[in-house]
């Protein structure tokens, strides 16, 4: 899939990850998608959960080993 | 691992596929929390960090921060010790397991973050989970004030982590690694090992209970309630630091709820075990009975440290359980927190917490029973409960408190 932004947050745990994509998906024009890559097992639900709570539309997500890719759509 | 299909394939995926709802996790934790009771001690974490320390600090010649009980003798070190093995065990069956090293500042954080989770426990007398997820269901007076400071330190910390990701983003940024991951498709190595580890866990509580005493048996029946804990923990991703910080953060009751609710079952257990003087009633009298996870925090004690381990769990992103959990699944970060707790524990109990006494009033052991009877306590912590539950769920549909 392709994405406007990547953001890196490999190696990052609780809360970290949601932290840095709730000031990321500030500087994105609606519509625009970013691409999240993390490594925290919690992400798989908290990326979608807060996603849900912001009205900001979560696309994807892309099981790798150990690395999972979200797609997040800027409402 | 099981063919495709089969009822224990079925059986497998829906206990590692996905995350269990956080509040089943609750449920599950609080009975195993109400079975600790009953075989010795309801659940805590900061003792049992200090035990681990000392015996650290002592093998390094530290005489005067040693203790004379190994941390195969000690019920908590051990409960804690099978945290981390039971969540690493989870986490290799669900193919979660990896070891994730966070960018340098993040594993200084979390080094600080355990440091003052041990300053805190100490001077508060106890952790988010002795000094509050059991104390406050036990009755505890200190549990409300020890709740009234994490709720402070964790909003200021929540603050300045926020302030921190926009001023000084390398903190949280830079190289970051990850070993031995896997994932649900590939990595079978993962769940096989998790079956060695099981083994290798009954194989030694086996060898506790055969020992014949009742102290050895107590203890090994630790080790098996210590890893159910850690499984549960892993995968329901059961976090009071979340239930604390994510009303000021996201705004989400997920994670409150679950610990509400967990309380609840622990509230009605703890109260019917203490009003009848249930448990091992051989060794205690029913007035230790009632006494249990009651601790001499209340009320200057508990709020300062409260207030302190607040502000550590926060930065660390785990409070000493959290932390456990969150180093069995293989962060880097927490197991660096976890070093800081242990180091610190014995340092702060000798060197801060002396300090803190010098200038705050006596801290007692507040029973409210004593105070309110049982009727009037247990209305008063569900009254407490339901205006947390109120204000959580308001918040959550209007955002008022929440940072976004």
């Amino acid at each position: 899939m392709n994405a406007d932004q990547t953001l890196d947050c490999r190696g990052l745990s609780c809360p970290m990850p949601i932290i840095k994509l709730a000031k990321a998906m500030k500087d994105l024009q609606p519509g625009q998608v970013l691409e999240l890559i993390g490594t925290d097992p919690g992400s798989k639900a908290d990326v979608p959960a807060w996603c849900n709570k912001t009205g900001n539309e979560f696309l994807s997500i892309e099981e790798g080993e150990g690395e999972n890719k979200f797609y997040i759509k800027k409402k | 691992m099981f063919k495709k299909g089969g009822t224990l394939r079925e059986l497998y995926d829906s206990l590692f596929a996905k995350s269990w709802p956080m509040w089943v996790g609750g449920v599950l934790l609080a009975v195993l929390n109400i079975l600790l009771f009953v075989v010795k001690y309801p659940w805590g974490a900061s003792g049992g960090y200090l035990n681990i320390g000392q015996n650290f600090l002592g093998a390094f010649g530290w005489e005067s921060m040693s203790t004379s009980t190994p941390v195969s003798m000690h019920t908590v070190a051990i409960l804690n010790i099978m945290v981390v093995v039971g969540s690493m065990t989870a986490s290799l069956f669900s193919g979660e397991f990896g070891i994730k090293i966070a960018p340098k500042g993040e594993l200084f954080k979390g080094f600080l973050g355990g440091a003052l989770m041990a300053v805190g426990s100490m001077v508060g007398v106890g952790c988010t989970t002795g000094g509050f997820f059991s104390a406050l269901p036990a009755l505890s007076g200190g549990a409300l004030f020890l709740a009234l400071g994490f709720l402070i330190g964790t909003y200021i910390a929540l603050k300045y982590i926020i302030w921190e990701m926009e001023v000084l983003p390398f903190m949280s940024t830079g190289k970051s690694y990850t070993f031995l991951a896997g994932n649900s498709k590939h990595g079978a190595w993962q769940k096989w090992l998790a079956w060695l580890v099981i083994i290798a866990v009954l194989y030694v509580a086996g060898n506790y209970n055969y020992e014949g005493s009742s102290g050895m048996k107590v203890l090994g029946w630790h080790i098996i309630i210590g890893l159910l804990l850690g499984l549960i923990l892993q995968r329901s991703r059961f976090c009071i630091v979340r239930a604390f910080r994510e009303p000021f953060m996201t705004g989400e009751a997920t994670a409150p709820v679950a610990v509400i609710i967990s309380i609840l079952v622990i509230l009605t257990g703890y109260t019917v075990l203490k009003y009848f003087g249930v448990g091992n009633a051989a060794e205690t009298s029913v007035r230790a009975i009632e006494m249990k996870a009651v601790y001499a925090s209340f009320w200057a004690k508990a709020l300062i440290g409260g207030f302190i381990f607040g502000l550590g769990m926060t930065i660390a992103g785990g409070c000493a359980v959290g932390t456990l959990w969150r180093a069995g699944e293989g962060h880097v970060k927490l197991w660096l927190s976890a070093l800081g707790f242990v180091v610190f524990a014995p340092i702060a109990r000798n060197f801060v917490v002396p300090f803190f006494d010098s200038f705050l009033p006596e801290a007692t052991k507040v029973f409210l029973p004593d105070y309110l009877g049982y009727t009037g306590s247990v209305i008063l912590i569900l009254v407490l409960l339901l205006f947390a539950y109120i204000f959580v769920k308001w918040n959550e549909k209007t955002g008022k408190f929440s940072a976004f």
